[in-house]
């Protein structure tokens, strides 16, 4: 086996890495691939949280990456998504714990054993994202409609370039209808500022914060908007570069169409 | 959506385009890593330069930065009046 590893990363905190991470790992696993997600955020770690395996946690990437145990006593094994492992960041040290060295090393003995292994970055430019970076073959850059995220998205594409990394963008949480009366960038926007190629246009949806809740990821739900954007984000990775992505739109009720036309609101 | 329709009546600013001009701007400056205030004093030198050879609308010159992946590009545009006529030789003053 000779996996592919994938950094998910954004610059900005808070801009949905993990989520994204936990989702399209879990998509992937779903549709048969052996798939790895690695939390890279040394001292803070949550994708553990986020994929509801925060409760068997004994070793983490720090332990598999220094030797101290086997890569399978790392791996945890997801309890619903058969094929689907977490390899947990440690919540005791240093950030800067891990060398770039023993990261890719890592890397590649997972190669082996996975199809897939999904690099969670930690926010930030530093060691973390660094280590996470060389360690990856291909990146996805995730940014949200807002002038600071999509600032220091550029940045890190920036950086991604340096390192011969062409990323592949995700534009989170839009809202159509602060889009459609132009209170929100568009994607169009976004990739016109960043000039980058799209992989996915995600929805804001209140189903993450429920999934995150229960720890249980959306894309095992059939009627989130936001799990079938991360879904298909995944399929695209997964040898359908080119599925079609569907940009988000507003829904409109019957009531509210009606209302619209009466008082002579666009559309 | 009914306000969205109102404040396109009567041509009130998007929040978005604000938004994007200031990111235009704000990579320009991250990456050049240059102040406004820089790029004013690089435009007031530039007009007094030209001015030694040419007559130009100073008012007019417009100074751009247009930003590529790889490099960017300080585009600067003049409308030339004429050139100033002075002894061959001799060196130009402003």
């Amino acid at each position: 086996m000779n996996g592919k590893t994938i950094v998910i990363t954004s610059g900005k905190g808070g801009v949905g890495k993990s989520t994204a991470t936990a989702n399209i790992g879990a998509a992937l696993a779903m549709e048969g691939n052996r798939v790895a997600v690695i939390d890279m955020d040394i001292g803070l770690r949550n994708l553990d949280v986020l994929l509801g395996l925060e409760n068997r946690i004994v070793y983490t990437i720090v332990d598999a990456a220094k030797g101290r145990c086997k890569i399978k006593q790392a791996a945890i094994k997801d309890k619903k998504i058969d094929n689907l492992f977490l390899i947990p960041a440690s919540q005791s040290d240093n950030k800067d714990v891990l060398t770039t060295e023993e990261i890719t090393n890592l890397c590649e003995k997972l190669r082996k054993e996975f199809d897939f292994i999904l690099l969670d970055c930690p926010a930030g430019i530093e060691k973390g994202f660094q280590n996470s970076v060389a360690a990856a073959d291909e990146a996805v850059v995730i940014c949200t409609p807002e002038v600071s995220s999509v600032r220091d998205a550029d940045r890190v594409i920036g950086l991604l370039y340096a390192r011969s990394i062409t990323p592949k963008l995700v534009v989170n949480r839009i809202v159509p209808e602060m889009v459609e009366r132009g209170d929100m960038l568009s994607h169009e926007d976004v990739v016109d500022i960043l000039s980058i190629d799209l992989i996915g246009l995600v929805p804001m949806d209140e189903q993450v914060v429920i999934s995150t809740n229960t720890g249980v990821p959306l894309v095992t739900q059939k009627d989130s908007k936001a799990g079938e954007a991360l879904r298909r984000i995944a399929y695209r990775l997964n040898g359908q570069p080119d599925l079609p992505i569907e940009v988000p739109t507003v829904k409109k009720s019957f009531w509210k169409t009606k209302i619209n036309f009466r008082f002579g609101g666009k559309k | 959506m009914l306000n969205g329709f109102i404040d396109k009546l009567i041509g009130k600013n998007k929040s978005k385009d604000i938004a994007k001009k200031r990111l235009q701007f704000a990579l320009i400056y991250d990456k050049l890593d240059i102040s406004e205030e820089i790029l004013g004093n690089l435009q007031q030198d530039i007009i007094e330069v030209v001015s030694r050879y040419f007559i130009i609308d100073k008012k007019s010159l417009t100074l751009d930065i247009q930003r590529e992946r790889n490099f960017s590009a300080l585009v600067v545009n003049t409308p030339i009046i004429k050139a100033v006529r002075r002894e061959v030789g001799k060196k130009a003053t402003a």
